[in-house]
């Protein structure tokens, strides 16, 4: 049900969650957990695990709200840094205990305050736009990419992966980026206000 | 140390979290000096933050919408305002201010009427609260074996009788990630000055103690925690003591293999 917080910002949800108002996470909730979601399956490719951490994500926002500053970032990029660190790590480890202190305890700055995607219709469109230039990408480009982003791979950990040169690597994450900038960058300013 | 920028490519890799070696350090120490890098890292971590949309449409299952708000109803009371105090008599509380004065000129009998009454009303909402932790206790019981059941990864563990053992059966819900355990049995009234006692024996370590049962129930409800993440190789109940012992002393009464 997500009547309670339809249209609330997230700073005035986050705020009624601190009040103890369970509808406030429902609403957050039905907002940002199929964003959330998409991405946590994309990096551990296991329905399961991806809603473990997924539940946890909302429980740690719900049992300590002040940890997220509204004032320092948006919410759904601080729970989508947060959440693919963690999955990232139980990837990575294969083996998933409580997640490390250190991975929850991001520096604001890590999660700029531009990215505001509030807005559902912003944020499908964006997520429209970003998929298409994805798919526009060379295919060496896009899976540079993909692997840094969603196997959290390095780049040396791609060089090895793919059989090409460091410099290689380092060079098509450069140029996919420049090409992806636009959508990012039409996004990142369009959602701050800026013109 | 700021004249030489860094090299564009390093801040996306850092951004993506994919910079490594040497080149990670030497970009992490700059930026620490460099307003002007460090606001292009901040910017590429903007565009980095947004790749979360590039993954294909997913959506949890409806389930894990509702486990989690079972979760956060029974943590509620951790943050929300203590229960007010029972307001069902409250109205007699200026009754009892004027009862005050009227004892200041009336006799002692209507004195200690009026004492008896506050002690009957004080006992009243002693029971009415007592009543109130009870439910609540129950709702949060009740809440948890709904968690349990609901949530991922819960592995059910059937207890089988070990030979020579009084004739029981039991079974265990164990969630490791949530560190959550609830045993249903039924078991026959322990032995005289003994009780009966639950353990989860860990993959690695000693045997931990979760609870002890001492046969006043006709079934045995057990519900406990252990830390989260803790794996289980088995669950056994084992006959100790009257008030169980730290470590399993006695005889094995059923025995099941987690996993």
């Amino acid at each position: 049900m997500t009547a309670p917080g339809f249209g609330a910002a997230d700073s005035a949800l986050v705020e009624k969650m601190m009040a103890g108002d369970e509808s406030a996470l429902a609403a957050l909730y039905d907002r940002y957990s199929g964003m959330l979601f998409a991405m946590l399956l994309r990096v551990l490719r296991d329905r399961q695990a991806a809603e473990e951490i997924l539940q946890d994500l909302f429980l740690q926002l719900w049992r300590d709200p002040a940890r997220f500053d509204a004032s320092r970032g948006s919410l759904p990029a601080w729970l989508m840094v947060i959440g693919r660190n963690r999955a990232l790590s139980r990837l990575r480890t294969r083996e998933y205990r409580e997640t490390p202190e250190e991975i929850d305890t991001l520096p604001a700055n890590t999660v700029p305050s531009s990215v505001n995607i509030e807005d559902e219709t912003q944020r499908n469109l964006l997520m429209e736009k970003l998929r298409k230039a994805m798919a526009a990408l060379p295919a060496e480009q896009r899976e540079a990419v993909e692997l840094a982003y969603f196997e959290g791979m390095t780049q040396t950990e791609i060089a090895t992966h793919t059989g090409s040169p460091l410099g290689t690597v380092k060079s098509r994450v450069r140029a996919a980026m420049q090409s992806l900038k636009l959508v990012f960058d039409d996004g990142t300013t369009r959602q701050s206000g800026r013109p | 140390m700021t004249e030489r920028h860094v090299n564009p490519e390093d801040l996306d890799l850092s951004a993506l979290g994919a910079l490594d070696g040497e080149e990670k350090e030497a970009l992490e120490a700059h930026v620490r000096t460099c307003p002007a890098c460090a606001q292009a890292l901040e910017a590429a971590r903007r565009r980095v933050a947004l790749l979360a949309f590039a993954a294909p449409s997913a959506s949890p299952a409806p389930g894990v919408r509702d486990a989690l708000l079972r979760r956060a109803r029974m943590e509620r009371p951790m943050r929300v305002a203590p229960a007010p105090r029972p307001r069902r008599f409250a109205w007699l509380t200026p009754a009892l201010a004027v009862a005050a004065m009227v004892f200041a000129v009336l006799d002692g009998w209507l004195w200690s009427r009026n004492a008896a009454a506050s002690r009957q009303i004080s006992d009243l909402e002693s029971q009415i609260a007592l009543a109130q932790t009870q439910n609540r206790e129950i709702a949060h019981a009740s809440a948890a074996a709904d968690e349990l059941l609901g949530a991922p990864g819960t592995m059910h563990v059937s207890l089988a009788q070990q030979p020579d053992a009084p004739q029981g059966r039991a079974g265990v819900l164990y969630n490791p990630r949530m560190g959550m355990v609830m045993c249903v049995g039924q078991l026959p009234p322990p032995p005289a000055g003994k009780s009966y006692q639950l353990w989860l024996v860990p993959m690695q370590g000693k045997p931990m103690s979760l609870g002890v049962y001492s046969g006043s129930k006709s079934s045995m409800e057990m519900m406990s925690h252990v830390a989260p993440g803790t794996e289980a190789k088995a669950f056994a109940i084992t006959v100790e003591p009257l008030g169980g012992m730290p470590q399993p002393t006695g005889p094995k009464v059923l025995v099941g293999v987690a996993g």
